[in-house]
């Protein structure tokens, strides 16, 4: 090769091609990707984000719980994502549209989130949200032996002398609570970030993405 | 041609003139390996002590290891890489280096970029993008920055002294336009015009991917391209072959980013495209062992008596190490069991780490001492560093192998409690933080060495310090300087 121009122009080519080739082409595809309307009750699905959520989304983002967390449950037939019950069915692309930032995640130090707010059996929402704090206060208290590192920064600790004790303050075990006379209440990152959290469920089933999923569970892992 | 007199005064001149851009951004290179790696130990340390720096939002792992992944990527990779390309660029052009100040400028703003880029993910403007981190407005001066380097680059090449272009110029070349079109189409797709939903995990992928193989690896290849014929005096192996093998690698490697997505949920086509383009770049990798494993051929020897060459090997094994592991990872089987794995990101670090730097290693040990018309102070601390990169490198392939496999293996056993793989884990995350500590030691004894030779004020004359001392190493002792070889270069 001699030719400083032509060398120049398959370099351009090279990288035009797969631009176009993947990424222009899936904004076709998938781009304009809508909610869906169920037809029996007139519900739009995915359901937005409310406001309070997607602040939090913005703590996880800004806290990084991508490093060890992803977000995306794996189908039938391709790892034991549903086995782990991190989730009722794999992911579809649809479930996506509502979040501003999508962070599928490259490792699972930590459990897959994307149905975490579903998680709670059968504790009321509030119970399930005193255990997120928990677990983000002092982890070691509500999952022993785990490596998640606390997020004390997102707490306050005061004192409780000569006030009303707050209504918010988390109900520690003493081994992992500050002292007595201090309580821990969530800040408002905290509060949000939580809301986030239980936002993340993916539980309605679309019939489309249903029906093409289920007949061939052997290959319904993409 | 010119007589070989002329042609190494001539490359003196040229080295000279690169001098001091070339060590401004080595040596900026050379701060931010340690600083980075420093951090990046913290963080893996993290794994297995999560108490340590906790308390401060700032150093939270969430936070501290993808700042200590850009200051590495961008502050030592890319540092590294324009020192070594500005070099080379202007040695096989045959042309000096011309109004270098730009170059001061440029590197000033490149590493005011990468400082606050760096100092936003630590203080909370992370945008949680893999390897697109720093907020959205340090894009701009790394653009700015990076146009300035480019634009010299590519007039140096266009003012040539040369008639041919040898095949490390085609790999920088082409380095030098990927990465700035990669990084503004990434930004633009992710932050200024938003692309929706699971689009976005594909512009990523196709950006990490993009920036590891299109940039890094093929500056790793020019190297590997430059210093073997170099240094052994032969030819490339079946040169005429590797026209073919620079684009079949760079139009395969532009489309394997989707094989990032296997088994997400974004349109299947994506991941099978980006399989078949892994399994296709096999065919250049191949190519490219036939060139330069061949020349390597009969010459082992000789090549264990140069330390740049010593690094260039382990470079190019990384490099196909790093082919096969794509490949592994796209296999649908091996992926569902080791995908999300420490095994995954392993990937990565082989091609950033055990190609790509052990490269600018090679590079550096080969450049600097032209550079500067000085020698390596300490052969001990060149012995420590090259030691600790060697046993780094084979320690973390190994053992990152077979805990990934096994950290595989409990995840997709439904009934081991999470807690039960964290402890499994624990002694592996303790071994990496002792592998990096290695590399780590290796770096400060580079840096010292480094120091020792680039301070300005040092004009005491010492001894040479050689690898090996009895054969002459410099590469003129070898190399028929002047002889126009097919894919030598000048
Ligand atoms: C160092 C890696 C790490 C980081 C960073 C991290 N986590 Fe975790 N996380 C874990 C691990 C490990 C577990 C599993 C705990 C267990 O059950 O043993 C976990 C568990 C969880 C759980 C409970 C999941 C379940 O189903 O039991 C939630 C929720 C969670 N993390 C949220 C977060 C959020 C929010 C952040 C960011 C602020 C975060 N994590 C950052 C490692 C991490």
């Amino acid at each position: 090769m001699k030719n400083g121009l032509a060398l120049f122009l398959g370099v351009f080519a090279t990288l035009a091609l797969s631009w176009a080739g993947l990424l222009l082409t899936a904004h076709r595809q998938i781009g304009g990707l809508s909610q869906f309307k169920d037809p029996a009750d007139d519900t739009l699905h995915p359901q937005p984000l409310s406001g309070l959520a997607d602040q939090g989304r913005l703590v996880y983002q800004d806290l990084g719980c991508v490093t060890c967390h992803t977000q995306q449950v794996r189908h039938e037939g391709f790892g034991s994502d549903l086995a782990r019950k991190w989730g009722e069915r794999g992911s579809y692309a649809r479930d996506y549209i509502r979040d501003q930032t999508v962070l599928l995640g490259q490792n699972r130090l930590g459990p897959d989130l994307r149905n975490v707010g579903a998680r709670l059996g059968d504790a009321r929402p509030e119970e399930y949200a005193e255990w997120f704090y928990k677990l983000l206060y002092a982890p070691q208290s509500v999952a022993a032996g785990t490596n998640m590192p606390a997020h004390a920064f997102l707490f306050d600790v005061h004192p409780v002398a000569g006030r009303q004790p707050s209504a918010h303050a988390l109900a520690l075990p003493s081994k992992f609570a500050p002292g007595s006379g201090l309580e821990v209440v969530p800040t408002a990152r905290a509060v949000a970030l939580v809301a986030y959290l239980q936002s993340l469920k993916d539980t309605y089933d679309y019939p489309i993405e249903r029906s093409r999923n289920t007949p061939a569970p052997k290959k319904a892992g993409h | 041609m010119n007589s070989p007199a002329n042609n190494r005064s001539e490359q003196m001149e040229i080295d000279a003139s690169a001098r001091w851009p070339v060590l401004v951004f080595f040596g900026s290179a050379l701060l931010w390996l340690l600083l980075g790696g420093v951090m990046q130990l913290a963080a893996a340390m993290q794994l297995h002590q999560p108490g340590l720096l906790a308390a401060d939002e700032w150093t939270t792992h969430g936070r501290l290891a993808p700042a200590a992944q850009n200051a590495l990527v961008y502050g030592w990779g890319m540092n590294a890489a324009f020192a070594f390309g500005l070099w080379l660029m202007a040695r096989l052009s045959a042309t000096t280096l011309r109004h270098g100040g730009w170059l001061f400028v440029a590197a000033k703003f490149w590493n005011l970029g990468v400082t606050l880029g760096v100092l936003g993910i630590l203080g909370g403007y992370s945008t949680s993008f893999e390897l697109l981190e720093m907020p959205r407005f340090v894009s701009l001066i790394l653009l700015a920055a990076y146009a300035l380097i480019g634009v010299w680059a590519v007039t140096t090449f266009s003012i040539r002294n040369t008639e041919n272009v040898y095949a490390s110029q085609w790999y920088l070349f082409g380095a030098a336009f990927w990465f700035p079109w990669l990084y503004a189409i990434a930004q633009v797709m992710l932050f200024k015009a938003p692309v929706r939903g699971v689009l976005q995990p594909v512009v990523n992928a196709w950006y990490a991917h993009g920036l590891y193989n299109l940039w890094f690896v093929p500056v790793a290849l020019t190297a590997a391209y430059y210093f073997l014929p170099k240094i052994l005096g032969k030819p490339v192996a079946n040169y005429y072959l590797a026209p073919l093998a620079f684009w079949w690698l760079a139009i395969t490697s532009a489309f394997a980013g989707g094989s990032r997505l296997i088994g997400a949920p974004v349109p299947v086509w994506i991941p099978t495209l980006g399989i078949a383009a892994n399994m296709l770049v096999v065919v250049a990798v191949v190519i490219i062992g036939l060139n330069l494993f061949g020349t390597l051929a009969g010459r082992q020897a000789e090549a264990r008596n140069s330390l740049t060459l010593r690094f260039i090997i382990i470079s190019l094994v990384s490099f196909v190490l790093a082919a096969v592991m794509n490949l592994a990872l796209s296999m649908r089987g091996f992926a569902a069991t080791v995908q999300f794995t420490v095994f995954d990101g392993l990937r990565d670090w082989l091609t950033f780490y055990a190609c790509f730097s052990t490269a600018m290693f090679g590079a550096a040990y080969f450049m600097l001492p032209r550079l500067t018309g000085r020698e390596w102070r300490s052969p001990a601390l060149i012995k420590a560093h090259f030691g600790a990169t060697a046993l780094g490198v084979g320690l973390m392939i190994a053992g990152l192998t077979y805990a990934g496999w096994i950290q595989g293996k409990l995840l997709n056993d439904a009934a081991v409690p999470f807690a039960e793989i964290t402890k499994a884990m624990a002694p592996w995350f303790a071994y990496r933080t002792v592998v990096l500590g290695l590399l780590l030691l290796g770096h400060v004894a580079f840096l010292i060495n480094f120091l020792g030779m680039a301070c300005p004020f040092n004009f005491a004359k010492v001894p040479d310090a050689l690898f090996r001392a009895p054969p002459d190493l410099s590469p003129e002792a070898h190399a028929p300087v002047g002889h126009s070889l097919k894919g030598v270069g000048p």
